[in-house]
């Protein structure tokens, strides 16, 4: 079999050598995918794992069936000529001995049950005090302070810029509705909206969403689709939604100030809620014109800054989502990632 | 009231064995016998719509007959070999663990564990259904009594028609034949041979031509080599791969093929051969397994899968239009040869004779026996 799996490039059962007959330089072509498997110690584990599957162990200390009293016990009686009175003192004195052995086997079992049980017990307390003490200087390394974003005066980007072709993009899957979050203070919302696509915005800033939800009646155009306000942070509320249930997600702010495990995170669950066909759109905050624009402190203490949108469609491609575009901010401020989530490596 | 009830390590959707567990499951309950779903993991997508197995114990009537979907391990297995219960094992083959072994040895585990299962519960079968011939054989060494041979219960005939957004942006694109190939990426399903086969064609016969592989990623480390190998060899921008089609997306695909090309080692049954037929797109393909027996004369098949032989012949037959549409033409009665329109009604006569012949009378009555008598025939 090894020989098989050796020279077939698939490891399968295939019999004598299929590539025996092959050109040197198909062969060539073959082997170059063989060597892409994985090395190691794999066809040892296998083995031992079939050995140990198929010859189970045999259990150490295993009692033998009884098999029944030995067939010649009773001439050996009657050879002894003891009588049953004699007979039956032996019997109760191996009995009782069997007894003591075996009381004294249980009892022995146990102090070893408990030994090991107590040994497993501190070994599994100690793992779990450690992991916690790991998890504790992993959460004090990764956020020292413990500040939140909302406590930090940030600037809001400015993504009018990009209303008109956000609006275009969301229209590609405009039979799902549009995630926008965060919400800045242009039209994004209205033109997306106005372009038939429902819009389902978010935004953990209350006064941002009470200001959007005050303006809806008169915000939003006739002909304009259905526009739901929510608070939350966009992550959470991503988390919240179905896969496959919006035709786009288009976001900024968030994607500017979390650090790089929130983004990611972001990108997932964008990827996540948007169906074949659809688009995740970054708008992103010009790295230059972001450090430019805020207090010094702030800009040390943030969790994280804006990713140049080069790294975004790494992040992008990273995360199954391969070929998107960025396209340079018009004004110098907001640049946009633009990711079309087809037929999904998800 | 009794009922034939359905087991299933795990229901998924969009997986065959899934599907299939599905539609049996609507065509008993449509034919008025009682049956439920029980599992042994739930999915969350089907969780509604089973039960777990366990809880089967709770829910028994005398006169049910408990029916097996395997193609994976399961403890499931071994509780159905002790269940007083006729058990029917519904085979959809298991792909032997050595195709996983250069790959992944926890499933390359499982499946010697599955195989073992199969034994442990063919020879106490009342009756194995194999879905091909092929199967029926591997039931049979098992140690199965008594075998039948009925199709997969859920291919789509006529097909759902195509998407018709991602037919148009596929035939929008340019470039010579494409070449499709549809089938999990797991090591059994050979792709490699198929993208091997492709740059022969490339850089032989059809410069442009392209390759899309439909499938989900089931093995990690053979789907990264898949993709690696296709960099490696400069095809990045002659191969796709593209998972989680919906059927009319699937559709679109075989719409906009110019041959299917299966080059499986081992394959139970091969949905997509039958799928291509119904979309008049030729097959070209490997004869292992159920695929002889699925394809007949309605396909090229092949007795290797050397790159320049499998470039050559794909070359030939698109070259060949009466030759195609032969085969095309040959490709509309397979459905009806193999019995796919009949799968159903097949699988539940085949389930009511467990039924009658075990002694409980049909299933769906209420049945009354003497406390202690053998529900095994």
């Amino acid at each position: 079999m090894a020989a098989e799996h050796g020279s077939n490039g698939a490891g399968g059962p295939d019999g004598p050598d299929p590539r025996a007959g092959l050109a040197p330089d198909e062969r060539a072509l073959l082997e170059a995918f063989d060597r892409l498997r994985p090395q190691g110690t794999l066809r040892w584990n296998f083995d031992d794992a079939v050995r140990r599957l198929t010859e189970p162990p045999d259990v150490p200390g295993r009692s033998s069936p009884w098999t029944g009293l030995p067939a010649d016990l009773w001439e050996r009686g009657r050879s002894t000529k003891a009588s049953e009175r004699v007979l039956g003192d032996v019997v109760t004195v191996v009995s009782q001995d069997l007894t003591e052995y075996t009381d004294r086997a249980v009892e022995e079992s146990r102090g070893l049950i408990d030994l090991s049980v107590d040994e497993l017990r501190r070994a599994t307390l100690d793992a779990v005090r450690f992991l916690s003490a790991r998890v504790d200087r992993l959460e004090a390394a990764a956020d020292p302070f413990g500040i939140e974003a909302g406590e930090l005066e940030l600037p809001v980007p400015d993504t009018l810029d990009w209303s008109g072709q956000v609006a275009a993009w969301a229209s590609t899957r405009g039979d799902l509705p549009a995630v926008v979050g965060e919400l800045s203070a242009d039209g994004l919302v209205a033109s997306v909206a106005g372009a038939g696509v429902a819009v389902d915005a978010v935004d953990p800033r209350g006064e941002v969403v009470w200001a959007k939800v005050s303006s809806l009646p008169g915000g939003a155009g006739a002909g304009s689709a259905a526009v739901t306000v929510t608070m939350a942070e966009v992550v959470d509320h991503l988390r919240g939604l179905a896969t496959d249930s919006r035709g786009s997600v288009i976001l900024s702010g968030c994607v500017d100030r979390a650090g790089l495990a929130g983004k990611v995170e972001l990108v997932d669950e964008a990827i996540r809620v948007v169906a074949p066909g659809g688009t995740v759109v970054l708008l992103v905050s010009d790295q230059a014109a972001w450090d430019a624009g805020l207090d010094p402190v702030v800009r040390d203490l943030l969790p994280g800054r804006p990713l140049h949108p080069e790294a975004w469609r790494l992040v992008l491609s990273h995360r199954g989502v391969p070929g998107s575009e960025w396209h340079h901010a018009p004004s110098g401020a907001v640049h946009a990632v633009h990711a079309v989530v087809a037929e999904v490596g998800r | 009231m009794s009922g034939i009830h359905l087991f299933v390590p795990m229901l998924h959707r969009r997986d065959a064995v899934g599907e299939h567990t599905r539609a049996l499951r609507d065509r008993l309950v449509a034919d008025g016998i009682e049956c439920r779903v029980y599992i042994d993991m739930p999915d969350p997508d089907t969780v509604e719509e089973t039960l777990p197995y366990r809880d089967y114990e709770s829910d028994a009537r005398l006169g049910d007959v408990l029916v097996y979907q395997m193609a994976t391990r399961s403890d499931m297995a071994a509780w159905l070999a002790a269940r007083p219960e006729p058990v029917v094992v519904n085979y959809h083959s298991i792909t032997p663990a050595e195709y996983f072994v250069p790959w992944n040895n926890w499933i390359a585990r499982h499946q010697v564990a599955a195989a073992q299962d199969l034994a442990g519960l063919a020879p106490t079968a009342a009756l194995g259904i194999g879905v091909s011939a092929f199967d029926a054989e591997e039931l049979r060494l098992a140690g199965c009594p008594e075998v039948a041979v009925i199709p997969v219960a859920n291919v789509r005939l006529p097909p759902p028609p195509p998407d018709p957004g991602a037919l148009a942006a596929l035939e929008r694109q340019p470039g010579g034949p494409t070449w499709l190939s549809v089938g999990r990426l797991a090591p059994n399903k050979g792709h490699e041979d198929t993208i091997a086969a492709l740059f022969v064609a490339r850089a032989t016969s059809a410069p442009d031509a392209r390759l899309t592989i439909v499938g989900s990623p089931t093995e990690p480390n053979y789907s990264r080599a898949l993709h690696r190998y296709v960099a490696e060899l400069g095809l990045a921008g002659a191969v796709t791969f593209v998972s989680r089609l919906s059927d009319a997306e699937l559709s679109a695909r075989y719409a906009a093929a110019d041959v299917l090309v299966m080059l499986s080692r081992h394959e139970g049954f091969g949905v997509p051969l039958l799928e291509a037929m119904s979309h008049d797109v030729p097959v070209v393909a490997y004869a292992a397994g159920a695929i002889p027996d699925i394809v007949a004369d309605a396909g090229v098949l092949l007795d290797d899968r050397a790159p320049r032989r499998v470039a050559d012949e794909i070359a030939a037959l698109l070259a060949d239009d009466g030759r195609r549409g032969a085969l095309v033409e040959a490709g509309h009665a397979r459905p009806a040869a193999l019995g796919l329109d009949r799968a159903a009604s097949d699988l539940v006569a085949a389930l009511r004779g467990v039924a009658e012949r075990v002694g409980r009378g049909p299933v769906g009555a209420s049945v009354v026996a003497a406390p202690g008598a053998p529900l095994r025939p």
